[in-house]
């Protein structure tokens, strides 16, 4: 499998599972949508944590792959999937390290709330390779940095590190690297379980930084 | 350049710059500085990937010509269609879908905040100064920048900023969100030269438009809608670059 979904405590924990670059395949996409159907049934679930699995989170498509099968319906299925899994009333945390590009950086985006490790090196650097992101990374990185950074980003396709996705107001908090998924549950732990309650920025301020100063 | 224009067009490799041509205030004699026919008509050159809007000499400009404005004021239906003629070219700066920069070196007032406001990205000297003093003159900002002001910097700040007529550097516009990026003093141009070089000079346009065009939408359209046409825009980049390898390895 491609995606590992494991239950611990009531904290769901989906790890994408293609090491060591955890690429996201059409077979990983496929997984992924039957997954969020799972996801959205299963009931006494508190929280969703996504990792990768090894050393990245993951550096996104199969260029190539997708290359070779463009269609528009399983592309909107996919886009579809991400907006189901920011739709769960449960909060959704990703805990990235190493790499996160293209639509692994959508996926992230789609999460209520994104820590990371300092050496993650995230982007979307689709451009580059003559294409847009296409699951949702425009408008999100837009209302998250604002349009003049979404902007000179993707059109520049550059990488950027974890200090600058934080002044960005892409990642959410930085902590120690052998730390992240210990912190990610604890961060889980402590929120509120209803996510339409949460006001992101208070539950930052409330429940991550205490955890970072103590880490 | 040393046309006697009050606006001048040149293209820079793929980049078209537009510059303020009325040194060294580069007063707007009129609020729309220039047509939007005009402008139409710069943004048909073949290749276009980019604009850049600057002022000739050390400032970006002083802002609209209050004379002009007052001479009008016995006419006020010329007043209101040179306004209304004003917005309706800087809503269509702001909705182009090839990125647009302000390169604001020293002064950025009145109705050149409302130029530079209209941009997508505003690169500012560090020793910028803007400001929308109109009200000093018992006026006010015409053009749209009393709503895309709040957009980057919130509306306390702006109705601070706005009714005050204060005067911003542009460390703190930097800080409240006003301008994006803080280029050496009077270098905004070749800054934001090398930013636009670097984000369409390698690009071809349909991506840039395709990515612009995407951006847009999120803020246009319903989400089901801009999902969908943000998907048909990718697979249509997919396709080409699919063909575009296939026929390389011909």
């Amino acid at each position: 499998m491609t995606l590992q979904f494991s239950l611990h405590q009531q904290i769901g924990q989906l790890t994408l599972n293609q090491p060591p670059s955890n690429t996201m395949t059409m077979a990983f996409f496929k997984e992924f949508r039957v997954m969020m159907h799972d996801i959205a049934t299963t009931k006494g679930l508190k929280a969703i944590i996504i990792s990768g699995n090894g050393r990245h989170y993951s550096s996104g498509a199969d260029i190539n792959e997708l290359l070779a099968n463009v269609d528009h319906r399983t592309m909107l299925e996919n886009y579809r999937a991400f907006v189901m899994l920011e739709q769960l009333k449960i909060p959704v945390i990703s805990a990235i390290r190493g790499v996160c590009l293209g639509s692994a950086f959508e996926l992230a985006l789609f999460s209520h709330f994104r820590l990371c490790s300092a050496d993650a090196v995230l982007g979307l650097p689709e451009s580059t390779y003559n294409l847009m992101p296409g699951i949702g990374g425009i408008q999100r990185v837009a209302s998250l940095a604002g349009k003049a950074n979404a902007i000179s980003m993707i059109l520049r396709g550059v990488t950027f590190s974890a200090d600058d996705a934080l002044g960005m107001g892409l990642v959410d908090a930085i902590v120690p690297k052998d730390k992240l998924l210990d912190l990610a549950i604890d961060f889980a732990n402590r929120l509120p379980t209803n996510i339409l309650k949460i006001d992101r920025a208070a539950c930052i301020y409330k429940y991550l930084k205490p955890l970072q100063a103590n880490g | 350049m040393n046309s006697s224009e009050p606006v001048i067009f040149e293209m820079l490799d793929s980049i078209g710059v537009i510059c303020l041509n009325d040194p060294p205030a580069n007063e707007l004699a009129i609020p729309d500085f220039i047509t939007l026919t005009q402008l139409k008509r710069w943004l048909e050159t073949p290749g276009l990937k980019g604009l850049i809007i600057k002022g000739e000499g050390k400032n970006f400009s002083a802002g609209g010509n209050l004379d002009a404005v007052f001479k009008n004021s016995n006419h006020p239906e010329t007043l209101k269609t040179l306004m209304h003629d004003g917005v309706k070219l800087l809503n269509y700066i702001q909705d182009l879908d090839i990125p647009v920069i302000a390169a604001i070196n020293r002064i950025c007032f009145g109705g050149g905040l409302e130029i530079a406001l209209a941009c997508h990205i505003r690169v500012a000297s560090e020793n910028a100064l803007l400001a929308f003093p109109e009200s000093n003159h018992n006026l006010m900002p015409g053009m749209g920048g009393t709503f895309r002001l709040p957009v980057c910097t919130g509306f306390a700040r702006s109705a601070k900023m706005i009714l005050g007529g204060d005067t911003v550097n542009a460390a703190d516009a930097k800080e409240m969100g006003i301008v994006d990026f803080i280029a050496p003093k009077d270098q905004a141009f070749e800054y934001a030269l090398t930013l636009m070089r670097k984000m369409t000079l390698d690009r071809p346009v349909k991506v840039i438009r395709s990515i612009m065009q995407a951006l847009k939408n999120a803020s246009d359209l319903p989400q089901e809608e801009a999902m969908g046409e943000e998907t048909r825009l990718f697979c249509s980049l997919a396709v080409d670059e699919a063909e575009r390898r296939k026929t390389e390895e011909a």
